[in-house]
């Protein structure tokens, strides 16, 4: 006879994230109360919430950029809880940023690469990549999957927002990625490079799974599979896109204008 | 409410922030007071014969304590200023210890002109801080947020303030003169040691030294008080603790730091005539009270008030003992004391993590 | 404050056949280097050993701390002090003028074993600074050198307190006496040169790269798989060793280590040197030095000249470094290149 936490564990095995009783405060504020989340590998998720709902938090605990106040979170049936983030990147988490985070004073070949180089051997590597080399051509591989080509050589610091944005995706898909976490990835996209998006999204490789934190209903809800509603740093909704769309308390909460 | 939340109420409701820490930290609280009551034995009681045999005469001992203790007040006070200008706007002021030194000669000219040592104090602190507002309005200003930037300024201006005062003041080390009615020593009630006759020894001190350190006690209450009562005070701790919240402030904000930078400044000038009244004021000295001040921040933690208290007392004392018991060492154990900290809290003691 | 090179060629290395692409790219230095090369022919031993010989390995010191600086983000105060330990360590562990400390160990001992000493002392040093970022970095580096100031004054065993350590020659060694001017000027220019090529290639390399992302945004650096804490502590070792090496030549070139040697204002003087030659790329360390070994040597003599007073040195010192500061922040290399391309500018706009 297994006791009730061995068959909860066992039945976490399975989960690509699974977040238990996590909580996270900024001071005395409550920013994740108690959450307790699993999905699956390959699975595609939504985060949907107002501002100050707590989602990035949420994403923020399980990279490891702010680490629960208390439970504890899993990869893959690991326990990363007190891992550095890179450690967890290592293992095939990736991650973008609702405010990009790029290399400011490097040029968009200079930062794709970095994330290429970040998740292979020879980070620390005094001897110059050369041209011909394999990293180059992942390299060039994901900036044409962003259509960045025609700025690759120039400073990430003078690119418009939305190349950006293009590019905080582009590093968010370097190496082979088990899982990734994109942060209103399409904020401040323009209507064709949201197009771009949703097809980049699609034609991730179905062991790919991911959440995605977005605003924008028609993006959201186009490329995930179930919903996970937040408000006041708890969740209260989980379901399919097409239950959420019509669940009463989603419209009064959320979709009613309760955001903005 | 969960329930321990509830218990820890409970326990504050009885005794307080003290007793909530002793709950929480049974250990430490544990090894504080036991070498508290050690310390306390070490002052006070007549040492065994023994132990004068290893541990040298006890009045080596005790004039070290009181003398790394007056130190201590010493750094505090040149400390103080240096952490709320650190914490409030990310200057790291290089310039610092030239305030320090152009205080000690300003107030040496002063006293030289009016015979008055207190009023010498006066002209040190307000021409050191008009030399302070006017590095904030007129360059730091105009930097803001750029920290690196701003430090590199104060550095500029630290080496043309050193060569300046050279220049003005020469080479020689300066003494200022203590005042008749702090001359000489005050009796105090520690036994330092037993004569043959059975008569015991009492510590006699220099008195001028037991003033300034309650002077300095009492400035650092009253910035405490400053701080945590008053208007300005909680807009200044607020600051520290949230960079955002200066924005909210507006344009006010300038003259927050302005203020703050002319508080931190004219400590430091008082501070110099109290450093050219213990020992004196000369070429170097500069330099070596804006390290001290770095060492008493790194230690305390940055931008703490408390902090600068409690650093300035430790590097104090082990800045004296090891004089006395280390010499050829004597400053690796203050440095080793701000390397342990480093590795354990790199923010200081008393910082925020 | 613009702390790199804007124009950043690709990463890859350029192919094999590219040999005279590569150097007409690079006329200026190579040109450069061939006059370093070709000076001994000319200069006399002055010049040699007490201008462009100090420059050089004053230069590499600066340029240990530009490689943290400006590639890194982490001003580092504690470079001058790294230089100290090894020298000391060369006058302690090899031959001096003091028989009662100096151990007489043979060159090719005490020397490589004071540079991993140093190198051991900055690692240290950087492994403490670096949880911390920016503006900490400066505290704590400045406090870790004024703790060795003070400890090399105090302390008479090991240090000989105030008076230091004199008479510390170069050594003799493959039939060639090091210590001789010429082949003392041959010695610091290859180690100069050296360093200098090491950091120009390490920063389109990996581990270099990897810094100036460190530099840019060390949590995005996390996020993508590098242990950040790590890298700053690598390159504080990289560094270490570049200071190192400049140290044990700056030993060699004065034949003399004291406490003023690695004072608060030499350490200061080499923060100096590398933002008034301008923290953007490797050559600013190298023009600062240049720059403040003809101010040290010449400054006294036109002070005079002019009729000001010649210890007023110091003064010319801080106030240049304050110009640069507030107006071109990135140092003299900047500067010129503000001025090349506006003169550039001009060129095309007269041609039309
Ligand atoms: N680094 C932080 N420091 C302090 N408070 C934070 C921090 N990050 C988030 N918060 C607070 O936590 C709450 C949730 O924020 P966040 O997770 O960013 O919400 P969302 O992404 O859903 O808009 C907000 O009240 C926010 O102010
Ligand atoms: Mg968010």
């Amino acid at each position: 006879m297994s006791t009730i936490a061995e068959r909860m564990a066992a039945a976490g095995a399975g989960a690509a994230i699974e977040l238990r009783g996590v909580t996270r405060l900024f001071g005395a504020l409550a920013a994740l109360t108690d959450i307790t989340l699993s999905v699956r590998p390959g699975e595609r998720r939504a985060v949907l919430g107002s501002n100050g709902a707590g989602k990035t938090t949420l994403l923020n605990c399980v990279t490891g950029d702010f680490p629960p106040t208390s439970g504890t979170v899993r990869f893959f049936g690991e326990d990363v809880t007190i891992l550095p983030p890179h450690e967890r990147i290592r293992r095939g988490l990736r991650r973008t940023y609702q405010i990009s985070l790029l290399f400011q004073r490097l040029t968009v070949r200079e930062n794709v690469y970095l994330a290429c180089r970040g998740v292979s051997r020879g980070r620390f590597s005094f001897l110059r990549t050369r041209a011909g080399e394999a990293i180059m051509q992942s390299v060039a591989d994901l900036i044409a999957l962003v259509h960045l080509e025609n700025v690759a050589d120039r400073l990430v610091g003078e690119l418009a927002h939305g190349q950006q944005r293009q590019l905080e995706i582009a590093l968010a898909l370097a190496g082979a990625p088990r899982f990734i976490l994109f942060d209103e990835p399409a904020a401040g996209l323009s209507p064709t490079e949201r197009g771009d998006l949703v097809a980049i999204l699609t034609a991730l490789p179905s062991h790919i799974g991911y959440i995605i934190i977005e605003h924008d209903m028609d993006v959201a809800l186009r490329v995930v599979e179930s919903v996970t509603m937040m408000h006041n740093g708890r969740i209260f909704k989980e379901g399919a896109p097409a239950e959420i769309e019509t669940d009463p308390e989603v419209q009064r909460l959320y979709l009613g204008g309760g955001h903005g | 409410m969960t329930t321990a939340f509830g218990g820890d109420e409970a326990v504050a409701a009885r005794g307080g922030a003290l007793a909530r820490w002793i709950a929480r930290r049974p250990l430490a609280a544990l090894v504080i007071a036991a070498a508290a009551a050690l310390a306390l034995w070490l002052i006070l009681a007549p040492w065994p014969a023994g132990f004068e045999e290893w541990f040298g005469r006890k009045r080596l001992f005790v004039n070290a304590l009181f003398n790394g203790v007056t130190l201590g007040g010493l750094y505090f006070l040149v400390a103080a200023g240096f952490t709320l200008i650190f914490g409030l706007m990310r200057n790291v002021n290089l310039a610092h210890g030239s305030l320090y030194l152009f205080g000690g000669y300003m107030g040496y000219e002063a006293a030289d002109w009016t015979g008055s040592w207190l009023f010498s104090y006066i002209v040190a602190f307000i021409c050191c801080a008009v030399v302070g507002v006017a590095m904030q309005i007129l360059i730091f200003r105009r930097m803001e947020g750029e920290d690196l930037r701003q430090t590199l300024v104060t550095l500029g201006l630290a080496i043309i303030f050193s060569d300046l005062m050279v220049w003005v003041w020469g080479g020689n080390a300066i003494q200022i003169a203590t005042p008749d009615y702090l001359n000489g020593p005050t009796p105090t009630p520690i036994v330092v040691a037993v004569k043959s006759s059975g008569e015991a020894v009492f510590l006699q001190y220099p008195r001028v030294r037991l003033v300034i350190f309650a002077a300095a006690v009492l400035i650092g209450v009253g910035m405490w008080l400053a701080l945590h009562r008053t208007r300005i005070g909680v807009m200044i701790r607020a600051g520290v603790d949230d960079r955002d919240m200066l924005s909210a402030l507006g344009y006010r904000v300038q003259i927050l730091f302005a203020l703050v930078f002319a508080f931190g400044a004219g400590l430091a000038g008082m501070a110099g005539i109290v450093g050219g009244t213990f020992q004196s004021i000369s070429l170097g000295e500069d330099s070596h009270f804006l390290l001290a001040s770095l060492q008493v921040v790194i230690v305390g933690g940055m931008g703490s008030i408390p902090g600068a208290a409690l650093g300035a007392l430790i590097m104090g004392c082990s800045e004296q003992f090891g004089l006395v018991y280390f010499q050829n060492y004597a400053t690796m154990v203050t440095f080793l004391i701000m390397v342990l900290v480093l590795a354990i809290r790199p923010q200081g003691l008393l910082g925020r993590g | 404050m613009a702390l790199t090179e804007t124009s950043t060629p690709s990463i890859a290395a350029p192919r094999g056949g590219a040999l005279s692409r590569w150097v007409s790219r690079h006329a200026a230095i190579l040109l450069l280097g061939l006059i370093l090369v070709l000076l001994p022919a000319v200069a006399n031993e002055f010049l040699l050993d007490q201008i462009v010989g100090w420059s050089l390995a004053l230069g590499m010191i600066a340029l240990s701390l530009m490689f943290l600086a400006g590639y890194g983000g982490m001003v580092s105060l504690a470079q001058m002090t790294i230089a100290g330990v090894a020298g000391y360590m060369v006058a302690v562990l090899g031959a001096s003028s003091l028989p009662t400390i100096s151990l007489f160990w043979p060159w090719w001992v005490a020397t490589p074993l004071a540079i991993a000493i140093a190198v051991v002392f900055g690692t240290l040093s950087g492994a403490l600074s670096a949880r911390t970022e920016g503006i900490y970095t400066i505290m704590i580096t400045l406090a870790i050198a004024a703790a060795f100031f003070y400890l090399t004054l105090q302390n008479w065993p090991i240090f000989n307190g105030f008076n230091g350590f004199t008479t510390i020659p170069a050594p003799h060694f493959w039939g060639v006496n090091w210590r001789a001017p010429v082949p003392l000027y041959y010695l610091i220019l290859f180690f100069a040169a050296s360093s200098y090529g090491a950091v120009v290639y390490i920063s389109r390399a990996p581990f270099g790269l990897a810094l100036q992302g460190v530099r840019d945004n060390p949590r995005r650096m996390e996020a993508i798989g590098y242990n950040v804490a790590a890298h700053r502590v690598a390159a504080h070792a990289f560094a270490a060793l570049i200071a190192a090496i400049g140290g044990v030549l700056l030993v060699w070139l004065n034949n003399q280590i004291s406490p003023f040697s690695i004072s608060f204002e030499r350490v200061i003087d080499v923060l100096v040197i590398a933002v008034v030659g301008g923290l953007g790329h490797p050559i600013g360390a190298f023009v600062g030095a240049i720059i403040y070994v003809i101010l040290r040597t010449f400054a006294l003599d036109a002070l005079l000249a002019v009729g000001l007073d010649g210890r007023r040195f110091q003064t010319i010192i801080g106030l240049g470094f304050l110009l640069i500061v507030l107006f071109s922040p990135d140092g003299v290399i900047g500067l010129w290149r503000r001025w090349s391309a506006r003169l550039r500018a001009n060129g095309g706009s007269r041609r039309l």
